[in-house]
């Protein structure tokens, strides 16, 4: 079971490798379209690269109500089976 | 009659990355064509040469729109924010409905299309693709793309139709401008580099094989010893316009674009028709109300494959006669495919600004085969007002423009 210290860290470098965010934009409470200018093709991609490297099954058709990546933390972290 | 002058040149092409820099490599007699080692592990590909870009930061496109482009729409999109740039285009007119994209490339994404096929193929299932695969892929990424690019508003007019792609670009612009339903059009198109093209010619048996070790020699237009065409890559934008508009604005004026046709053979899908070649370039010619002889020099497609050289050899002898000067500028860089229409009217537009027309590079002896067309064999200084551009695509289709130096 990863912690949501260690999703938060790949939440970030994947922020920062795939979709070239400035690494001082990012924190818990920045909100991926006001504070980090992504749109919603990007949330799906995101969650789809977290969902690659992560090996865990997103459903994104429950992630409508993502703002925060604190809100991304959680989802993934709700994502990942409770036995593994 | 509306007028069509260019106020905007931007181009990516093996020979450089600029007018100016395509101009001094015309002049110089540079070869843009290299070996290309990572082919050698494709088997039975036979060609292994290519004009490739270089010098070009395609990541100083911001992330942004660059997420949904590949390496075709990329390129484009570095040619046309310079052809926009050079014309001191504003948002305001970019962004008004009388500004419009006539844009086209071979392929889309060909380099995304290969990543992504054989991940979906192999486990039948769209899990872990992202959702820019598509964008990248599609057969008007490029127009659609620039167009959210520029935030150019008006008519968008994807122009995908293979080695006539850009030229049919510029074509559609020119209409566009002339019969008034634009008064800026932005035109052009692009090719990025990928074995896929290579190996669709090589196994037509269209591809130079011969100088691996000598990749300056292997593109030969109209000669005798060509053994095929050099399948290259590059981009390039026209910016087109009203002439009142760009004289209210005082905008530098490249030309003028005086004639265009476009026609398909309707016969076979590969092999070219002369009467076909023959049919558009006079069409070109009633377009402007010019007779043969007013055109000063063409800029022929000839890749310097077999039939295509001899079929437009006669097309344009029995049009031009033996005197006009011909040359085919793909002995320098090979065929740019969709973005061959746009770099050699950049050309034609080097021909009559600086004039200086380009010999066709490694053309010794016209093979015996074609008609006895002038083939510039060095390059020639003259002074010269009217000349043409045709290219020609699979699918029999066919452009020829007329570009005219500006007179007021």
């Amino acid at each position: 079971m990863a912690t949501k210290e260690e999703v938060y860290s790949k939440i970030k470098s994947v922020l920062m490798d795939e979709f070239e965010v400035e690494e001082e934009a990012i924190s818990m409470e920045a909100n991926l379209f006001t504070d980090l200018e992504l749109d919603s093709l990007d949330a799906i991609d995101l969650m789809v690269t977290l969902d690659k490297e992560l090996g865990i099954e997103i459903k994104t058709e429950e992630m409508q109500d993502l703002r925060t990546i604190e809100d991304v933390c959680n989802f993934v972290l709700s994502s990942i089976p409770a036995d593994e | 009659m509306r007028r069509v002058v260019i106020t905007g040149v931007g181009l990516n092409s093996p020979l450089g990355n600029s007018y100016d820099e395509l101009y001094e490599s015309l002049k110089a007699q540079k070869s843009g064509i290299e070996y290309v080692p990572e082919w050698e592990i494709i088997k039975d590909l036979g060609t292994k040469v290519a004009g490739r870009v270089k010098n070009v930061d395609l990541k100083a496109i911001p992330r942004k729109f660059r997420r949904s482009m590949g390496r075709v729409a990329q390129l484009a999109a570095v040619s046309t924010g310079q052809a926009i740039a050079d014309a001191n285009l504003t948002p305001e007119m970019l962004g008004s409905k009388r500004c419009g994209l006539a844009f086209g490339s071979t392929m889309g994404g060909n380099e995304t299309m290969f990543e992504y096929m054989p991940e979906v193929q192999e486990k039948m299932s769209f899990r872990g693709q992202n959702s820019m695969a598509f964008l990248k892929m599609m057969s008007h990424t490029v127009a659609a793309n620039l167009a959210q690019m520029f935030e150019i508003k008006g008519r968008n007019l994807p122009t995908c139709s293979a080695c006539t792609s850009s030229s049919q670009g510029i074509g559609a612009g020119y209409e566009s401008v002339k019969y008034g339903m634009s008064d800026i059009m932005v035109c052009g198109g692009a090719e990025e580099h990928h074995y896929l093209s290579a190996g669709v010619f090589d196994v037509m048996a269209a591809a130079s094989t011969k100088h691996a070790d000598e990749p300056h020699l292997s593109s030969k237009p109209f000669d005798e010893a060509r053994d095929g065409l050099v399948v290259s890559e590059g981009s390039g934008a026209l910016v087109l316009e009203e002439l009142e508009h760009a004289l209210a604005r005082g905008a530098k004026i490249y030309g003028e674009i005086i004639g265009y046709g476009t026609s398909c053979d309707g016969a076979h899908i590969t092999t070219p028709s002369r009467e076909g070649m023959q049919q558009v370039m006079e069409t070109s010619l009633e377009d402007a109300k010019l007779k043969p002889e007013d055109i000063e020099y063409i800029n022929a497609h000839a890749t310097a494959t077999a039939r295509g050289d001899i079929a437009e050899s006669h097309a344009t002898h029995a049009i031009f006669g033996s005197l006009t000067p011909v040359s085919s500028t793909k002995g320098h860089m090979g065929h740019l495919l969709g973005g061959c229409g746009v770099v050699e009217s950049v050309i034609c537009l080097i021909a009559l600004n600086e004039s200086l027309l380009p010999k066709t590079m490694n053309f010794k002896t016209l093979d015996k085969e074609c008609a006895p067309i002038n083939v510039l064999g060095e390059n020639t200084e003259k002074d010269v007002n009217i000349v043409m551009n045709n290219n020609f695509a699979f699918g029999g289709i066919n452009t020829s423009l007329i570009f005219k130096k500006y007179q007021a």
